[in-house]
């Protein structure tokens, strides 16, 4: 790896974040924006000191220069922008060539944002498109592949090598409604039960209705600065990135490595080595939950416990409160939000409020050290960030 | 094309550069895989080079036909209208006999029958339209 670090470099120093769920009449460039002033004046900062936007691709906008339309929407002119496209790890790679572009000095403040209305603004042509989109025309979507299946596959393996059971994926989405029923704004806060999971319906086996992420309308947006430029703005608790890494593996699904071990290996591994800790140190996570079992192969990926034994991980209690690593404290893609590109901004929306201490009765007491992975494409593409509290630097 | 006419009909694939000859073999009635003459690799996926060396001594060779189930999944909720008919399917990632992993779905009987390392044998079938597509039958 480069001796070349990103470590405590680059601090957020905004954090906002849109209504989410069903949010009806606004599109996701308002989304976008919205959150974008609510992260401005969370920092205390004029739109003005913006130079860098960077975003993602929004299934509801027919912009494909999202970051360069936001910019035009909210009245600014940067000198650094661009729009990202690794699927659901795009979330970890803004923060990551954020952070970069800070360091090697092409930004100073950088807006960070992605908005989109999965669940109101699409119509029914967008609709098709955002379910199948991303597989390929030739070789995959003939066969009616919806994204869902390539993820279920995977799961379904996990299963059949390592004993991992319906239940044990169903207490994933147990748990995440469980902590979204604590978080202000969630989109799904009903309790629910390992039946309740299991008799929701197939989508596509081994994964329910439940086993699956929402739909969801929603933004988020960041503002990452310098270390030094945090302390000369006096920004009283600056959340510091202290590593980062990704990993593409593959393409199409049927050329993944193997089915049951994923990229998130290498890059929290470079992620972690850049952070200069290892996964026994992490306080708090943040980890891409479009389904529940994807949630279980993270925690063996990520280090929190052995491969294979993700399933009993969660049935023992160790991605909640009081367990080993508390996971997606907010409620997740599962219960939380799932507007696409933005869900996982979410993870990173709450990890930073975690570390700040901001998070009331769901508080994981003494966050200071905490991890965001964000993956897509049926674990084509991952990417893993490190984040901790001036204490930990 | 109106977007309702496309989402009621499947997509049908569109042969590149790369993967012209996998799709006349197809019609054809076999499945080409990709043999290279340089390190011995062999890939389903078509490509103007070996993926595995960069060699472009690349000789189709059609494919025995024998294949193993790794995983599947059994789809019950439709990815769009023009596959809601044909629900509950299962989808298989099928490792041929040569060694690549291909993705299919399984014909000649009901989902129900696939499971973990069934025995399969492949059966090119050709749609209404005229797409030739490899799929999978218990052997």
């Amino acid at each position: 790896m480069s001796e070349t670090t990103l470590r405590g470099k680059v601090a957020v120093i905004g954090i906002g974040i849109s209504p989410v769920g069903k949010v009806p009449g606004r599109s996701p460039l308002w989304l976008a924006a919205d959150a974008s002033k609510k992260a401005l004046a969370d920092a205390g900062l004029e739109k003005s000191v913006v130079d860098g936007v960077l975003s993602c691709h929004a299934f509801a906008s027919p912009f494909h220069r999202f970051s360069v339309a936001l910019s035009e929407y909210f009245g600014i002119q940067p000198t650094f922008s661009n729009t990202l496209q690794v699927s659901g790890a795009t979330a970890a790679t803004m923060f990551n060539i954020g952070a970069a572009a800070i360091q090697g000095g092409l930004a100073k403040v950088i807006l960070l944002t992605a908005g989109d209305s999965l669940m109101t603004g699409l119509t029914p042509e967008m609709a098709l498109r955002s379910m199948t989109e991303s597989r390929d025309q030739q070789y995959e979507m003939p066969y009616g592949i919806p994204v869902a299946n390539t993820f279920a596959m995977t799961a379904h393996r996990h299963m059949r090598e390592f004993g991992t059971t319906a239940e044990q994926l169903a207490e994933v989405a147990v748990v995440s409604r469980r902590h979204a029923s604590r978080t202000p704004g969630a989109q799904q806060t009903a309790p629910i039960t390992i039946d309740d999971v299991l008799n929701s319906g197939w989508v596509t086996t081994p994964y329910h209705k439940l086993d699956c992420s929402l739909i969801s309308d929603g933004g988020a947006a960041f503002i990452l600065t310098s270390a030094e430029h945090a302390k000369e703005l006096g920004i009283v608790n600056p959340i510091y990135i202290l590593g980062g890494g990704e990993c593409y593996t593959h393409e199409h699904i049927f050329l993944m490595p193997s089915l049951t071990s994923t990229g998130a290996v290498m890059s929290s591994r470079n992620a972690y080595a850049m952070a200069g800790y290892g996964p026994k140190d992490m306080h708090i996570a943040g980890i891409y939950d479009c389904f529940t079992g994807t949630v279980i192969m993270m925690l063996e990926d990520l280090g929190f416990c052995p491969k294979g034994e993700g399933g009993r991980f969660v049935a023992d209690g160790h991605m909640t409160y009081g367990g080993q690593i508390p996971s997606n404290t907010h409620g997740g893609l599962l219960s939380f939000a799932h507007p696409g590109m933005p869900g996982s901004l979410f993870h990173f929306y709450e990890v930073i409020a975690q570390l700040r201490g901001q998070c009331g009765d769901r508080q994981v007491a003494g966050a200071q050290l905490g991890l965001v992975h964000s993956l897509g494409a049926g674990y084509a593409t991952n990417a893993t960030t490190v984040l901790g509290t001036e204490n930990v630097l | 094309m109106t977007g309702n006419d496309r989402a009621s009909e499947k997509p049908i694939p569109s042969p590149d550069a790369d993967s012209a000859q996998l799709w006349r073999g197809l019609r054809d009635g076999v499945l080409l895989l990709q043999h290279c003459d340089k390190c011995r690799h062999v890939q389903y996926y078509q490509q103007g080079m070996c993926r595995q060396c960069g060699a472009e001594d690349i000789r189709h060779r059609p494919a025995c036909g024998r294949g193993k189930v790794h995983s599947f999944s059994v789809v019950h909720r439709a990815p769009g209208p023009a596959f809601k008919d044909d629900v509950p399917y299962a989808v298989l990632l099928v490792d041929l006999e040569e060694g690549p992993r291909i993705i299919s779905t399984f014909t000649g009987g009901p989902p129900e029958d696939v499971t973990f390392d069934l025995n399969v044998t492949l059966v090119v079938e050709i749609s209404g339209d005229g797409t030739a597509l490899p799929r999978f039958r218990r052997s």
